[in-house]
C-alpha cells in the first residue's frame, strides 16, 4: 500500500472537538495505521502513546460495535466487529426484532464499499473539490435567497424512517413558502403502499409474519432473497417451517411467478404464471374464497375466466382452511393486483395475524405517483433547487426524470455516480459504518446506527446538512440525540434518565418503545370493484414482443452496489452466473427465437420510446415462454474500475472493457415516460445482433440427474440431495435418506485420541440458498475476487459455494440447494496425498492447510471427491488498496501457488479457545460461530463439537434426518446434511428416480 | 572354419553389409569425427527453436502463475501430468533392451541398446521436470525429499504416491545413467585412441583409464551384468510407482487396481514405438543401414505389436471392471470417457494404440518404412493421449455433478508440451553429434566377418520373411 493512502486515511478528522468516543477512535486508528505502516511517515499530529490508551482499547484484541446496516431499508440489526480501530466485518445481532440474527449478502459486502477509494472526500462544486465551508457559504447563500423569494425546493430522497432524519427534514422544508419531500425506492413497493390506501385508507406497508403463515401463496414476490425485507422474511419463513422442538410445523408455500426466483425455487409447489395473467388469476382466486365466505361477489365470475383453474381452486381450499393463518402476496407494482391481493387477505381474515397494520412496516415508503408530479414540475423548470439524497435518479428512472432541469441540483452520493455526475454540488454522506443514524423499521421499534471508525472521507449525512442550511450548526450525534430526547425518551419508561436510555439503545442497537399502535380502518371493500373489473382488460405482450420482467439480483439489488466487487462475484442463487446481467428466457422461447445461451441479443421496446439494451442470453429453467427477465443495477457508470479486477497475463480478458460497464440497464425499458415504472410487463422485443459471449458461470452442469446418454441404469441420479415431504418425515424421520452401509473398522490406527471433533450441520430444509454465507464466508476468511474471466475459466476462490440442482421440467421445476464446502473429513482422501503433508487432521477433526508448507501439487483438490478446495492459480491484486482494511488480520492472505479451503473458521475456534482458557474453562458449546452460520438468515448451520452429546450439532446430528454426501466413499465427513423436508408433492426431491 | 560358417549360416545375420571390426568402429566414428552434416543443423536449429519455445512458456508460468495454464478448480492435473507419464513411459523400452535383453543374450539388442539407454535418460529428465514446473511453488520443490532440516523438522509424506514418484523416478534415473555411462566408457577409449589434443584428453578423462586388458574387461562385464539386474526390477517398478498417483486416489477412473501392470504395458509399448521411430531416422540420417537392419526393424515391429495387443486387453480389462464393479461412479467414469464432451480423445486413444499396431500384422505394412514410421508416431500420439484420457476426463466429471467442469489447454501449457519435445531431441541429437550411436564393442562381437551374404542379398531376403 502507499504511503499516500495512509495519510489520507489518517487525517480524516474534520470535527472541531472530537467526542471521547471518536477521540477513542482515532487514538485506536492511529496505532493500528502506525502499526502496519512499518516505516512510513508517522502520524504525528494524531500518535498517542499507548500508556494513555484507554483501557478500553487493547491492540489486536476484538470489540464489537452494535449498529443498524443500512445497506438497504430494511434496517437489520448489525455487530461490526472491529479491530484495532477498524471494522472488519459485519455480523447480524442475534434476537434483532427485525433480522433475527441473519445479515444478507449486501449487508455482508456493506463493509468493503466502507473502504472504497473512490468515495467522495469532501464536497465538489461542479466537478471540482471544494471545502465544506465553500459548501456551507455558497448552498446557504443560494437556499437563504430561495427562502426569500419562495422558490420551490424538492428533496428527492429514498424511503427515510428515521425519527431524527425525518425530524431534520420537517424543520429544513418549514422553512420554505413551497418545499416538498418526495420519496421514491429503487426496488418499489409503492403498489402496496397504494393498495392499502386504497383499502384501508392509510398508505402503509403491512408487516409480514411469514412465521404465523401456515399457507402461504406468492405471486411473484422474490421475498426470500430481494423483496423489501428478505432476512425478517426468510427467518420468519424458516419460523414457520420449523422441523425442531415438540410441535414441527411446516407452512405450505405455493409460488405463482413468471421469472425463476429464488423464492420460486423454495417453494412447495411452483407454477409458471405470466405477469399479465397475476391480476385475472388473483382475481379468481378472490372470487373462489368470496364463494366460500359467501358474501357479495364482487369478483364474481373472475374464477370462471381465470389462468389456472384448478389450482387455484385447490389453492382457495387450502388458504381457507388456514384462514386467519395464511398469506397472499404479490410482487406486482400494478396497484390494482395489490388491491386484490390484500381483498384475499381481508377475505381469509389475515389482516392482524399475519398481516400487521398496527404497527406496520416503514420500510418501504416510496411514492411513485409522487415522482411522477416531480417530473411534471422538472419539465416544466418550476423547481429551482433539488437536492438528491440515498436515490439515483439518473440511472433508476433512465432520465425520465430530468433532474437537471432544476436550477440548482445538489447530491448527496458518496461515491460518483449519474446523479452527481450531472450535480451543481455533490455534498457527500458518509457510509453508514462511520455515521450516526436512526431508523424505525417497524412502527415503534428504533434501530441506532453508530460510527465505528472516524470518518475516512469528509462527508456529512442529509440530517446534519439539512440542519446547517437551516442554521443548526451542531454536531450530527446532538442532532440525533436531540430527537431521541424529545420524541423518543418520553415515550418509555423503564429508564428515568435520558442518557442511560440512549446508552442501553447504543448497546442494544434498537429500542421498541410503546405506543405509535394504530388500529386499522374499516376494510374498504368497495375499493376491489374497480380492481377487479380492470382485469377483464389485461393483455399479453403484443404479438413477437415478450413482457420484460426487470428483477433485483441478490447483492445487486437496485445497483447500489454495483461498485461492490464481492457482490459482483457472488453468483446469482438462481443462475449462478457471475459479473454480468443477462437477458433469461425459457428454453421454449430460445428455441423459437433460434438463440443461444450466450447469444447477445437486443432488447427495444416494442412500440414505445426508450432505451435499448444488449445483452447475452441466459436459458433459465422453469421460466415462462413469454417473459424476458433481466436484472435491474448493471450497466452503472464507473464499474469500468474493474477492468483491472483479476489477474493480468498473456490470454486473461478483462472483467469489462475500459469505458465500458459491467453489465447492462434495462432501466430504460422499465420506467415509461412520466417516471412510471413498470419492473414486470413491459412489452420488449428481442433480436439476435450475431455476437456471443460466454458468461461466467460457477456452475456448468445444473442436475443431479446425469445426462441421459452417459447414465446407466438404476443410477441415473447422483445422490447427494436427499428430500421427503413432510408427511412422510412425520412417518418416519429417516424418510428419503438412502444409507450406504460403510465397513467398520479403520485400516489406519485413531492416532489423535481427543475429546473434540469440529463438525457441522447444515438443514437444507431451511437452506434457502440466498447466500449470506458465501458472503460471509469471504469477508471473514479474505477471499480474493478474481474478475469475470477467471470465474469463466472455473477458478472462483469462494470457500463455501452452494450448488443449486433443477429437477423436473420447466412446467414442474424443482429446485435443491446444497451449500458446499470442505467436509473436514476424518479419512480425508486430500491429507493423504500431499507429498510434504500440507493438510494434515487435527487433534480436534481439522482438516487443515498449512499455507507454508504447500507447494501446490494440486493432487489434494484433485482428489477431493467435493472438489471444495481452492489454488491460488495467481497472485491476486486487490486493485483498490484501501479495501485491504477489511483484511481479517486473523486470516493469513494466502499467495500465488498454495491451496486453501474452509477452515471452520479455525481462527474463531482458536479464539473461543483461549477465551475459554483466560476463563479457566472449558469451550462451550455455542462458543464458536463460523461466519456461515452466524449470518445465515434461516439458521440453517449448527456447529460444534461432535463428540459433546449435550452439543446441538451432536444433537442435529443424530437426528435420522442427518446424512453424509458420498457417505459410501467411507471418507467420514464431518460435515452432515440434514434432509430437504417440504410441503410438495410427495414425488418431489432429487432422490426420487433412484432405482434400488 | 568351414563348419563355424555353416553354424553362423543356419542363424540369421545381424548385421548386414559383411563389416570388419575395422569398419565398425570407422562408420560409428565418423558422425563424430567429421564436421556436422547441414541436414543435423537443420534437425538441432529446428529442436533448439522448439526448446526455447518452451523455456519461454515455463519461465512464464513461473513467474506468472499456474493461472497461465488452463487448470480449473475441478481438473487440477492436465498437460502438465499427461507430459510427465508420457516421457516415463517412453523410458522404458531403453531399459528393457539394454537391461532384461541383456539378461536375456538378445543378441541383436547391440545395434540399438545405445541409442535406446540415451532416450531412456532423455526422457526421464523430460519426464522429471513436469513435476517440478507443475508445482504452485516450484522453487520449493526440494522440500518433497525428505532431508534434515531445522524447521520443526518437517518431514516428508510417506503415504503420498507422489513422494514414492519421487524416489522411483529419482532410482530409475541414477541407475540408467550409471548404466548407460558404463557401457560407454569401452567406446570412449576407442574413440580417445583415435583422437588428439583437447579431445583425446577429454575423452581420457571419461574412459577412466580403460586399457582393454583381460582384467578390465572381466570386471567391466561383471559390472553389467550386476547393474542389468538393478535396472530389471525398475521396468516394472517405475512406471507401477507413476500409475499409483491414480490408482491411490478416491477419483473414479484413476482408483482401480488394474493400472500398475496397465502402466507397464503402455510404458514399454511406447517406448519401443519411440525407439522404433528413432532408429529410423538414424538409420538414414546417419547411415546406419547395415547396422540397423530389417532384422531389427521386425524385431521391434513384433514387439509393438505383442505390446499393442496387451494394451488393447488392458483397456477392455479396464471397462471389464468398471462395469462388474457395480460402483455407478466409475461405470459412469467411462462411459463419459468414452460417450462424453471429449469422447473423441478415447478414439484416437483406441484408434492409435490398438488398432493402428495391428496393421504391422500385413507383410506390406511391415514391409515399408514409411507405415511402419507412421505407425510409430501414431503410437506415441495414441501413448500420449492415454494418459490425457485417463487424468483429464477422469477429473472433469466425478462425484459432484455441480462440481464438473470443462478443460482446455493454453498456448502457455502446449508451448510447455512443445518444450517436452524440443529438449528431447536437442539431447539427442546432441548425443549423436558427440557420443558413438552404436555401442561399437558390442557390434564387434557379433561381426560375420567373411561369411558370404551380400548386404543386399540379405535384405531382401529379410523383406520376404
Amino acid at each position: 500500500m502507499s504511503h499516500e493512502d495512509h495519510s489520507e486515511l489518517l487525517l480524516p478528522f474534520d470535527g472541531p472537538n472530537p467526542s471521547r468516543r471518536s477521540f477513542l477512535h482515532l487514538v485506536g486508528f492511529g496505532l493500528a495505521s502506525a502499526a502496519f505502516s512499518g516505516c512510513s511517515r508517522g502520524p504525528v499530529q494524531h500518535a498517542i502513546a499507548a500508556l494513555d490508551a484507554s483501557p478500553e482499547f487493547v491492540p489486536g484484541r476484538v470489540y464489537w460495535i452494535a449498529s443498524t446496516c443500512r445497506a438497504c431499508e430494511a434496517g437489520c440489526g448489525v455487530l461490526a466487529k472491529c479491530r484495532d480501530g477498524r471494522p472488519i466485518k459485519l455480523e447480524g445481532t442475534p434476537g434483532h426484532p427485525v433480522s433475527g440474527g441473519g445479515l444478507c449478502p449486501s449487508g455482508q459486502a456493506s463493509i468493503l464499499s466502507l473502504y472504497d477509494s473512490k468515495r467522495f472526500d469532501g464536497p465538489q462544486r461542479g466537478g471540482e473539490r471544494a471545502s465544506w465551508e465553500q459548501a456551507d457559504r455558497e448552498l446557504g447563500a443560494a437556499l437563504d435567497g430561495l427562502r426569500r423569494s419562495g422558490g420551490r425546493v424538492r428533496l428527492l430522497t429514498g424511503t427515510i424512517n428515521g425519527p431524527s432524519t425525518r425530524a431534520a427534514i420537517a424543520r429544513f422544508l418549514d422553512g420554505f413558502r413551497d418545499a416538498r419531500h418526495v420519496t421514491y425506492d429503487g426496488l418499489s413497493a409503492s403498489a402496496l403502499l397504494d393498495a392499502h390506501g386504497r383499502v384501508l385508507g392509510r398508505r402503509i406497508l403491512p408487516r409480514l409474519r411469514f412465521e404465523l403463515a401456515k399457507t402461504i401463496v406468492s405471486f411473484d414476490a422474490d421475498f426470500l432473497s430481494t423483496w423489501i425485507s428478505p432476512v425478517e422474511f426468510t427467518a420468519g419463513y424458516t419460523k414457520g417451517r420449523s422441523l425442531e422442538g415438540a410441535a414441527p410445523r411446516m407452512s405450505k408455500h405455493v409460488q405463482l411467478e413468471a421469472r425463476t426466483s429464488l423464492t420460486g425455487c423454495r417453494a412447495d409447489e411452483r407454477v409458471r404464471l405470466a405477469p399479465w395473467e397475476t391480476g385475472p388469476a388473483l382475481a379468481g382466486l378472490c372470487d373462489l374464497l368470496e364463494r366460500r365466505a359467501g358474501g357479495a361477489g364482487r369478483c364474481a365470475g373472475a374464477a370462471d375466466v381465470a389462468p389456472q383453474r384448478e389450482l387455484l381452486e385447490r389453492l382457495a381450499g387450502e388458504l381457507w382452511g388456514s384462514s386467519g393463518a395464511s398469506l397472499v402476496v404479490a410482487g406486482s407494482d400494478d396497484v390494482d393486483v395489490q388491491v386484490l391481493a390484500s381483498y384475499a387477505n381481508h377475505l381469509l381474515g389475515n389482516y392482524g395475524t399475519t398481516l400487521d397494520v398496527e404497527r406496520p412496516s416503514l420500510q418501504r415508503m416510496g411514492d411513485d405517483r409522487a415522482l411522477s408530479e416531480l417530473a411534471e414540475e422538472l419539465a416544466a423548470g418550476r423547481v429551482d433547487a433539488l437536492v438528491v439524497q440515498g436515490v439515483n435518479p439518473a440511472y433508476d428512472l433512465a432520465g425520465r426524470l430530468p433532474i437537471e432541469r432544476a436550477k440548482l441540483l445538489v447530491s448527496c452520493a458518496a461515491a460518483p455516480d449519474e446523479t452527481s455526475a450531472r450535480a451543481t454540488w455533490v455534498c457527500p454522506e458518509p457510509h453508514f459504518l462511520e455515521a450516526w443514524d436512526d431508523a424505525e423499521p417497524f412502527a415503534g421499534t428504533f434501530a441506532l446506527t453508530q460510527p465505528t471508525v472516524p470518518l475516512l472521507r469528509a462527508g456529512r449525512t442529509l440530517r446534519e446538512l439539512l440542519a446547517r442550511w437551516s442554521g443548526d450548526a451542531r454536531e450530527d450525534r446532538e442532532l440525533l440525540r436531540e430527537t431521541w430526547r424529545q420524541e423518543l425518551f418520553p415515550r418509555q419508561s423503564a429508564e428515568a434518565d435520558f442518557d442511560a436510555f440512549f446508552d442501553r439503545a447504543l448497546h442494544e442497537g434498537y429500542q421498541r418503545l410503546d405506543g405509535a399502535a394504530e388500529a386499522p380502518g374499516p376494510f374498504r371493500a368497495d375499493a376491489i370493484d374497480a380492481a377487479a373489473r380492470a382485469q377483464g382488460s389485461v393483455q399479453g405482450p403484443k404479438a413477437g414482443a415478450l413482457a420484460l420482467i426487470a428483477y433485483p439480483k441478490a447483492g445487486m439489488l437496485d445497483g447500489r452496489n454495483a461498485h461492490n466487487p464481492w457482490l459482483h462475484e457472488l453468483p446469482d442463487p438462481v443462475t449462478k452466473i457471475t459479473w454480468d446481467n443477462y437477458a433469461c428466457l425459457s428454453a421454449a422461447t430460445a428455441a423459437r427465437l433460434d438463440l443461444e445461451e450466450g447469444d447477445v441479443v437486443r432488447l427495444a421496446p416494442s412500440g414505445g420510446d426508450g432505451g435499448e439494451a444488449a445483452l447475452p442470453v441466459h436459458i433459465q429453467r422453469g421460466q415462462h415462454d413469454g417473459v424476458v427477465a433481466v436484472a435491474l443495477g448493471y450497466g452503472r457508470a464507473g464499474t469500468d474500475r474493474f477492468t483491472k479486477v483479476g489477474p493480468e497475463w498473456v490470454d486473461a480478458r478483462e472483467t469489462v472493457a475500459p469505458g465500458g460497464t459491467v453489465g447492462a440497464s434495462v432501466a430504460g425499458l422499465a420506467v415509461a415516460a412520466g417516471c412510471v415504472r413498470r419492473f414486470a410487463g413491459s412489452d420488449v422485443t428481442v433480436t439476435a445482433t450475431g455476437e456471443s459471449v460466454e458468461l461466467a458461470s460457477t456452475q456448468d452442469y445444473h442436475s443431479l440427474s446425469l445426462p441421459e446418454h452417459l447414465a446407466i441404469d438404476g443410477h441415473e441420479v447422483r445422490e447427494v440431495v436427499f428430500s421427503t415431504t413432510f408427511d412422510a418425515w412425520r412417518e418416519d424421520p429417516g424418510a428419503g435418506v438412502h444409507r450406504h452401509p460403510v465397513p467398520a473398522g479403520d485400516l489406519w490406527p485413531e492416532d489423535h485420541e481427543s475429546d473434540t471433533t469440529w463438525g457441522m450441520t447444515i438443514d437444507l430444509a431451511r437452506c434457502t440458498g440466498c447466500s449470506a454465507c458465501v458472503l460471509g464466508c469471504q469477508a471473514e476468511n479474505n477471499v480474493p475476487v478474481v474478475g469475470r474471466d477467471e470465474v469463466r475459466r472455473h477458478r472462483e476462490m469462494s470457500w463455501l459455494r452452494i450448488d443449486r440442482y433443477f429437477q423436473g421440467d420447466d412446467d414442474d421445476l424443482r429446485t435443491l440447494h446444497q451449500p458446499m464446502l470442505c467436509q473436514h473429513c476424518d479419512h480425508a482422501p486430500c491429507e493423504a496425498v500431499c507429498p510434504v503433508l500440507a493438510t494434515v487432521h487435527s487433534e480436534g477433526g481439522l482438516n487443515q492447510q498449512v499455507y507454508n508448507r504447500c507447494v501446490g501439487t494440486r493432487y489434494c483438490a484433485n482428489t477431493c471427491p467435493y472438489k471444495v478446495r481452492r489454488f491460488n492459480w495467481f497472485d491476486y491484486a486487490r486493485p483498490d488498496e484501501m479495501q485491504n482494511h477489511s483484511l481479517n488480520p486473523d486470516v493469513t492472505v494466502r499467495s500465488r501457488g498454495v491451496m486453501e479451503k474452509c477452515s471452520f473458521c479455525v481462527q474463531r475456534i482458536q479464539e473461543a479457545r483461549s477465551e475459554a482458557k483466560r476463563e479457566g474453562r472449558e469451550v462451550r458449546d455455542g462458543d464458536v460461530t463460523p461466519a456461515c452460520q452466524q449470518s445465515c438468515p434461516a439458521q440453517a448451520i449448527a456447529f460444534g463439537n461432535l463428540r459433546d452429546p449435550g452439543s446441538r450439532v451432536a444433537e442435529l446430528a443424530a437426528t435420522p434426518r442427518a446424512y453424509s454426501v458420498l457417505e459410501e466413499l467411507n471418507v467420514q465427513p464431518s460435515v452432515r446434511y440434514l434432509t430437504h423436508v417440504h410441503n410438495g408433492r410427495p414425488d418431489s426431491g432429487g432422490g426420487e428416480d433412484h432405482g434400488h | 572354419m568351414d563348419t563355424e560358417a555353416s553354424i553362423h549360416v543356419a542363424e540369421p545375420p545381424l548385421l548386414g553389409g559383411n563389416k570388419t571390426c575395422a569398419e565398425v568402429t570407422r562408420d560409428v566414428a565418423a558422425p563424430l569425427e567429421g564436421k556436422p552434416t547441414g541436414m543435423w543443423w537443420v534437425a538441432f536449429l529446428a529442436a533448439v527453436t522448439v526448446l526455447a519455445l518452451g523455456v519461454w512458456s515455463v519461465w512464464y508460468q513461473i513467474a506468472t502463475g499456474i493461472g497461465t495454464w488452463g487448470l480449473n478448480r475441478t481438473v487440477g492435473w492436465g498437460f502438465d501430468i499427461t507430459n510427465f507419464v508420457f516421457w516415463v513411459g517412453i523410458g522404458h523400452a531403453g531399459t528393457l533392451i539394454s537391461a532384461v535383453l541383456l539378461l536375456f543374450r538378445q543378441k541383436w539388442r547391440t545395434s540399438i541398446n545405445r541409442s535406446a539407454e540415451a532416450m531412456t535418460i532423455f526422457a526421464v529428465i523430460c519426464a522429471g521436470l513436469y513435476p517440478v514446473i507443475h508445482m504452485g511453488r516450484p522453487w520449493l520443490a526440494y522440500w518433497v525429499f525428505p532431508y534434515p532440516n531445522f524447521r520443526g523438522p518437517l518431514w516428508v509424506n510417506w503415504r503420498s504416491a507422489l513422494l514414492w514418484d519421487v524416489f522411483a523416478i529419482g532410482t530409475y534415473f541414477t541407475i540408467s545413467l550409471v548404466f548407460w555411462y558404463v557401457g560407454l566408457v569401452p567406446d570412449l577409449a576407442t574413440l580417445r585412441d583415435r583422437a588428439r589434443g583437447l579431445r583425446k584428453k577429454v575423452l581420457g578423462f571419461f574412459s577412466l583409464g580403460w586399457d582393454g586388458s583381460a582384467r578390465t574387461w572381466s570386471r567391466y562385464e561383471m559390472a553389467c551384468v550386476l547393474l542389468a539386474s538393478l535396472a530389471t526390477p525398475l521396468v516394472v517398478s517405475v512406471h507401477s510407482v507413476v500409475s499409483t498417483d491414480f490408482a491411490t486416489s478416491v477419483v473414479p477412473g484413476w482408483h482401480t487396481t488394474v493400472l500398475p501392470p496397465y502402466f507397464v504395458i503402455g510404458a514399454v509399448f511406447s517406448g519401443f514405438a519411440m525407439v522404433l521411430m528413432l532408429m529410423l531416422i538414424a538409420r538414414r540420417v546417419m547411415r546406419f543401414e547395415h547396422y540397423i537392419t530389417w532384422g531389427h526393424i521386425h524385431a521391434m515391429c513384433k514387439i509393438l505389436v505383442f505390446t499393442g495387443s496387451i494394451v488393447g486387453l488392458a483397456y477392455a480389462t479396464e471397462l471389464f471392471v468398471a462395469w462388474y464393479s457395480g460402483s455407478p461412479y466409475e461405470q459412469f467414469a467411462f462411459a463419459n470417457r468414452i460417450f462424453g464432451p471429449v469422447g473423441w480423445s478415447y478414439a484416437i486413444m483406441v484408434l492409435c494404440n490398438v488398432v493402428a499396431p495391428q496393421l504391422l500384422w500385413s507383410r506390406k505394412v511391415r514391409n515399408s518404412i514409411g507405415w511402419i514410421f507412421t505407425i510409430t508416431v501414431l503410437v506415441n500420439v495414441g501413448m500420449w493421449f492415454e494418459r490425457f484420457v485417463i487424468i483429464a476426463t477422469s477429473l472433469q466429471r466425478d462425484y459432484l455433478p455441480s462440481a464438473w467442469s470443462g478443460y482446455a489447454p493454453t498456448l502457455v501449457e502446449i508451448g510447455a508440451l512443445a518444450g517436452g519435445f524440443g529438449l528431447f531431441f536437442t539431447l539427442f541429437l546432441l548425443f549423436c553429434r558427440f557420443l558413438p550411436m552404436l555401442s561399437m564393442f558390442e557390434l564387434k562381437t557379433v561381426v560375420r566377418g567373411e561369411t558370404g551374404h551380400a548386404p543386399h542379398a540379405e535384405s531382401e531376403e529379410r523383406r520376404v520373411a
